[in-house]
């Protein structure tokens, strides 16, 4: 009787088991489907108020926040753009986010120190640092948009060049079936010289323009730094006016395409009438 | 003899018990995710070869679809260069805002 009782009771811890099974599995699923609450800095407003502002340093603190805030946007717009190049390593695109970053903490810092100065005398000398800040800024900021135009052009050189090759076998399609390929030809070779001095224009857009340095006030730095820019915008209109050249090209290849397609499919519809 | 029947049975439940609740089948799951995980790696693999970037066709496709699809593909990167170099003509015509105190 004993021993019957034992097997019973044995076998419903077992079915217990396997009953409660799932139910706590559950339960450890369901642990870790814990919430995490993130609480946000709260952001302070520092209200300076151990200073007297006049009508003309309120304004001037506000005509430097509104410069501050211009620069902030457009540095963090050409991040944004930096961060869609393609035809870079990740490396020269890290350096110049980074300056980029730098340059938008750097301007972050001045805002707030301009908006927490206790005297006048420390308030005019950083509204003058808006200024000479100016400087990276204007390098920074066109350095970024060369980079970023020079590899819109050689991913636009890439993405015609596999096009160009597609091209190619059509127009060797057409000639092995008896059409003439003598425009198509040259078109093709235009396009690829066109394509050939794109990518060469791009790079030295970026080579002209990359290595640069903040003048600093030396004027004739500031001379060499425009002259290089120039340079370098000079290199991506070239660039840009050879890509829309090729362009053309392809455009005319395309419809002699056509035309032969149409040629072709005239003829076999004749044969076949004929035939019949 | 009852008592390797009992055993028997109690470890034959306990193992059905382990299976149902994961320990066990997490076992199984794992080999079987491993065998399923790399068909579907090769697969992308394979996908990003057939579907270059920027909205062109595969690569070996000459069609005049791929053809007609690549010229579009072209075409808004081009209508980016535009964007771009306007950009550029921008940013090296900034002027600041006047500061004074």
């Amino acid at each position: 009787m004993k021993r019957i009782n034992y097997i019973t009771l044995l076998v419903a811890i077992a079915l217990g088991l396997v009953t409660l099974a799932p139910a706590f599995a559950a339960a450890q699923t369901a642990s870790v489907n814990t919430s995490a609450a993130v609480t946000a800095p709260g952001a302070s407003v520092n209200t300076n108020t151990s200073i007297t502002l006049t009508a003309a340093e309120k304004t001037a603190i506000g005509r430097g926040d509104t410069e501050i805030t211009r620069r902030t946007a457009a540095l963090t717009d050409l991040n944004t753009r930096i961060q869609a190049m393609q035809k870079v390593t990740d490396a020269f695109k890290a350096g110049i986010s980074a300056s980029i970053t730098n340059e938008i903490n750097t301007l972050a810092s001045l805002k707030a120190k301009i908006d927490a100065d206790a005297d006048l005398a420390t308030l005019k000398t950083d509204i003058q640092s808006i200024t000479s800040s100016y400087r990276v800024f204007a390098l920074v900021l066109p350095q970024g948009r060369i980079a970023a135009a020079a590899d819109r052009e050689v991913t636009i050189v890439s993405m015609m060049s596999t096009l160009g090759s597609k091209l190619q076998a059509r127009i060797q399609a057409a000639q092995q079936g008896g059409a003439d390929v003598t425009a198509m030809s040259a078109a093709l070779t235009d396009m690829a010289a066109k394509l050939q001095d794109a990518q060469t224009q791009a790079e030295a857009s970026v080579t002209a323009s990359a290595s640069l340095t903040p003048h600093n006030g030396d004027s004739t730095k500031m001379a060499a730094n425009n002259a290089a820019l120039k340079t370098a915008r000079t290199d991506l209109k070239t660039a840009q006016t050879d890509l829309v050249a090729a362009r053309k090209d392809i455009n005319t290849i395309v419809t002699a395409l056509g035309k032969v397609k149409a040629t072709t499919t005239a003829s076999s519809t004749t044969s076949a009438s004929v035939t019949q | 003899m009852a008592k390797w029947i009992i055993g028997i049975i109690i470890v034959v439940l306990l193992a059905g018990a382990l299976w149902y609740s994961g320990v066990l089948g997490n076992m199984g799951m794992t080999a079987s995710q491993t065998a399923t995980t790399t068909p579907q790696t090769a697969t992308t693999t394979q996908q990003a070869v057939a579907q270059p970037e920027n909205g062109m066709s595969a690569n070996n496709d000459a069609s005049d679809a791929a053809i007609s699809q690549d010229s579009a593909a072209i075409d808004t990167q081009m209508q980016g260069l535009n964007s771009d170099n306007a950009n550029v003509d921008s940013s090296m015509n900034d002027k600041q805002t006047a500061q004074s105190y």
